[in-house]
């Protein structure tokens, strides 16, 4: 039982094993490892491997209420296919203006030059759970040039409802102690277990 | 109160213990056995919040770990609220 757990210990991803190796596989020493515990070992290392090989992970994140609207900023870090890690800065302001809205995005990929996206737009008719909107989107590219696009969209209106929703969970967790990524896989593993 | 990361918080309150000595008390205090992989897996996340921290030790392989103050007003916090849901409970239980 001690040898089939400490083989499926390995099964940890290396980053976690370089770190607590050694003393969990003293702890398996320790131990009178059941089936239970056996199987416990394998499911917490694919956990853990999943965690840190494929999700991308929320580094910070702070929101702040503006006048009509406010602001959100955040640092993702995204796996690659090779094992390296890319990070995304984010900016974005959301100001309701009654009749119209104004949207900026402004974000960075890894080294990328950084592009920000101003987005007018004006509300127009609703039917059901969308209004259609008249937009102007104007993308600023670091090398100077300037894309602008018209265009008309349908808005869905129950995103605003939802976006405040995950802005106070994640109020409340950080709050709480939590960081922003723990909150984050706690809203995942939630609706994972919604029906 | 089955939260691992509670549980490993509450037997670090009483002083430093490396994962075996968590595992013995934590049967003891609260009747939960968390194996390996559980209670790993809570230092991890306890350790990445800052909550603990691996203590001094003279075992190089065996290492214990500490409570931060941070750790300590989280399970207070906790604690306090715990401890207000149980009275309402046998208060409830009591006028049933």
């Amino acid at each position: 039982m001690k040898r089939l757990a400490r083989l499926l210990a390995r099964l940890y991803p290396r980053q976690w094993r370089a770190r607590y190796g050694q003393e969990f596989d003293a702890l398996l020493e320790d131990v009178n490892l059941t089936w239970r515990d056996v199987f416990g070992v394998a499911l917490s290392a694919l956990e853990m491997r999943m965690k840190t090989t494929t999700a991308p992970r929320i580094v910070d994140l702070a929101s702040r209420d503006i006048p009509h609207g406010y602001e959100l900023e955040t640092v993702v870090e995204y796996p690659r296919d090779d094992g390296s890690k890319m990070l995304v800065r984010g900016f974005l302001r959301e100001v309701d203006l009654g009749d119209s809205y104004v949207t900026l995005t402004h974000s960075a990929r890894g080294s990328e030059p950084a592009q920000t996206i101003l987005v007018c737009g004006k509300k127009g008719q609703v039917a059901g759970d969308f209004r259609t909107d008249e937009t102007e989107m104007l993308v600023l590219r670091a090398d100077g040039t300037v894309q602008r696009t018209e265009q008309t969209v349908k808005t869905w209106l129950k995103y605003d409802a939802i976006r405040d929703r995950l802005r106070e969970k994640y109020h409340s967790g950080m709050k709480a102690g939590f960081s922003p990524d723990e909150i984050h896989q706690q809203i995942q593993a939630a609706n994972s277990l919604e029906p | 109160m089955s939260d691992p990361t509670l549980l490993v918080l509450a037997s670090l309150a009483e002083g430093d213990k490396h994962g075996y000595a968590m595992m013995e008390d934590i049967e003891r205090f609260a009747g939960v056995r968390l194996g390996p992989g559980t209670l790993y897996g809570a230092i991890t996340r306890l350790e990445q919040r800052g909550w603990i921290r691996p203590a001094r030790s003279n075992d190089d392989r065996r290492q214990p770990y500490a409570l931060n103050p941070e750790g300590r007003r989280h399970l207070e916090e906790q604690v306090a609220n715990l401890n207000l849901i149980v009275r309402a409970g046998l208060k409830r239980l009591r006028h049933a």
